[in-house]
């Protein structure tokens, strides 16, 4: 009886000493990771949009559809509208791939970056490569028929030996398109909070 | 007690990866580049010398009992500590190790020592013991990443090698198999070769020896096979 007490305390003290500790950590690391995450959500950010000169990530306008929140990004260059930035994905062939796509005022696409995907490394994997999302810079949203791989009549040139990595992206920034499209105005005329 | 024998024994003679075969999980899965390696080693060795440092320091409050539980706390506690501080200052790293940096708790290695070594030695001898197995784990993955990194990316650290077509498959999930697989035969080269020499026997270590097993005619024709020299 007195040792199984023993045994008691001496786990519980450990694990609830460890828990305090952790708390602590949790505490003093808290600030240097929301800063790192929003230092790399800046960057695709930065990477995506056209020139700008608010701060996206503040004044992001959140619509809900069905079950899903969609957030959007606006860009602001002294106080125009200039253009936005959103998130989309879809199934590729290891698994989810999210892209991050940026339009600008006139709804052409500025430039996507990929941002998590779980593709064969050195097939799959160069979706992430600038010759392949290069190819979306430039075309019109308002024109999804072209926003295809060129075997489907579109203007993008599928990564070699990668088509469903590929067919994957272009259904994702398509999708993600079709999305801002119809809640255009919303994201558009909605002003900061700042 | 000799304390540069403690350090040193985990960079060959008791190596984790290539010797005692610990921590398989994470070798296999991360030691894609020179860097993943790097980054889960030195990882893991913080959480191994951490871990070894309390678990020596306590080791005659614990009861014999729960001290698996124990350890097994601390650890997991050190390993979550590694996670936060990864993710703050160090997020691109730590997005690349993702579940593997959580899966630190498992990873034999550490548990291995603490019970092994930290739970029956005093605090000093049990931080060398933990930086030298850190450092012998730490060398080996390296020593995979950069093998699996040139092969199958034709690339050292990040810098291009202007190697064509590199074998894709050494750092897809079969080539780790065979790249351990190679090393470890490279290995076992070297020692019986560094044996032979020095005019020594080399005794294989009992527990990889399979003389002893009988399953395959392995076993029984080799003694005959070299001549009776092993």
């Amino acid at each position: 009886m007195k040792e199984t007490l023993r045994l008691i305390i001496v786990l519980t003290v450990t694990a609830a000493l460890t828990g305090a500790l952790l708390a602590l950590a949790n505490k003093l690391t808290e600030e240097p990771i929301q800063a790192a995450r929003r230092a790399a959500l800046l960057d695709s950010l930065q990477l995506v949009l056209p020139d700008h000169d608010n701060e996206p990530d503040r004044e992001t306008v959140t619509i809900d559809i069905g079950e899903q929140q969609h957030t959007f990004y606006p860009a602001r260059r002294d106080g125009e509208f200039a253009g936005a930035a959103f998130t989309s994905s879809a199934q590729g062939y290891g698994g989810s791939i999210t892209v991050m796509i940026g339009v600008d005022a006139d709804d052409r696409i500025h430039a996507i970056r990929v941002l998590n995907h779980l593709e064969t490394p050195g097939l799959g994997a160069n979706i992430t490569n600038p010759n392949f999302t290069g190819q979306f810079a430039g075309l019109d949203g308002r024109h999804p028929d072209r926003i295809n791989l060129v075997r489907d009549h579109g203007d993008i040139q599928a990564v070699t030996a990668a088509t469903v990595s590929s067919e994957a992206v272009v259904k994702a920034v398509d999708q993600g398109l079709k999305i801002y499209l119809a809640y255009r105005d919303q994201i558009s005329a909605t002003h900061g909070t700042e | 007690m000799n304390a540069y024998k403690e350090l040193i024994k985990g960079l060959w003679r008791e190596n984790p990866i290539f010797r005692m075969l610990l921590g398989m999980c994470p070798t296999l899965a991360v030691t894609t580049s020179v860097q993943n390696g790097l980054g889960m080693g030195l990882a893991s060795t913080f959480v191994l010398v951490c871990a070894n440092t309390v678990i020596a320091a306590i080791r005659n409050l614990i009861p014999g009992k729960v001290r698996i539980p124990c350890f097994i706390i601390i650890i997991a506690g050190f390993v979550t500590l590694v996670d936060l501080l990864l993710e703050g200052y160090a997020y691109s790293l730590h997005g690349d190790l993702g579940i593997f940096i959580p899966l630190i708790v498992v990873n034999c290695m550490i548990l291995g020592r603490a019970e092994a070594f930290a739970s029956k030695h005093p605090i000093g001898i049990s931080i060398i013991d933990g930086i030298g197995m850190g450092a012998g784990f730490t060398l080996g993955l390296v020593v995979l990443g950069a093998f699996r990194e040139l092969l199958g990316n034709g690339t050292l650290a990040g810098i291009a090698l202007g190697i064509e077509q590199p074998i894709l498959m050494m750092i897809l999930p079969p080539g780790g198999f065979l790249a351990l697989g190679l090393l470890l035969g490279l290995m076992n080269h070297a020692d019986r070769y560094m044996a032979r020499r020095n005019r020594r026997d080399y005794p294989a270590p009992p527990e990889f020896d399979c003389r002893h097993c009988v399953i395959c005619s392995w076993g029984g024709s080799r003694k005959a096979a070299d001549g009776g020299k092993s």
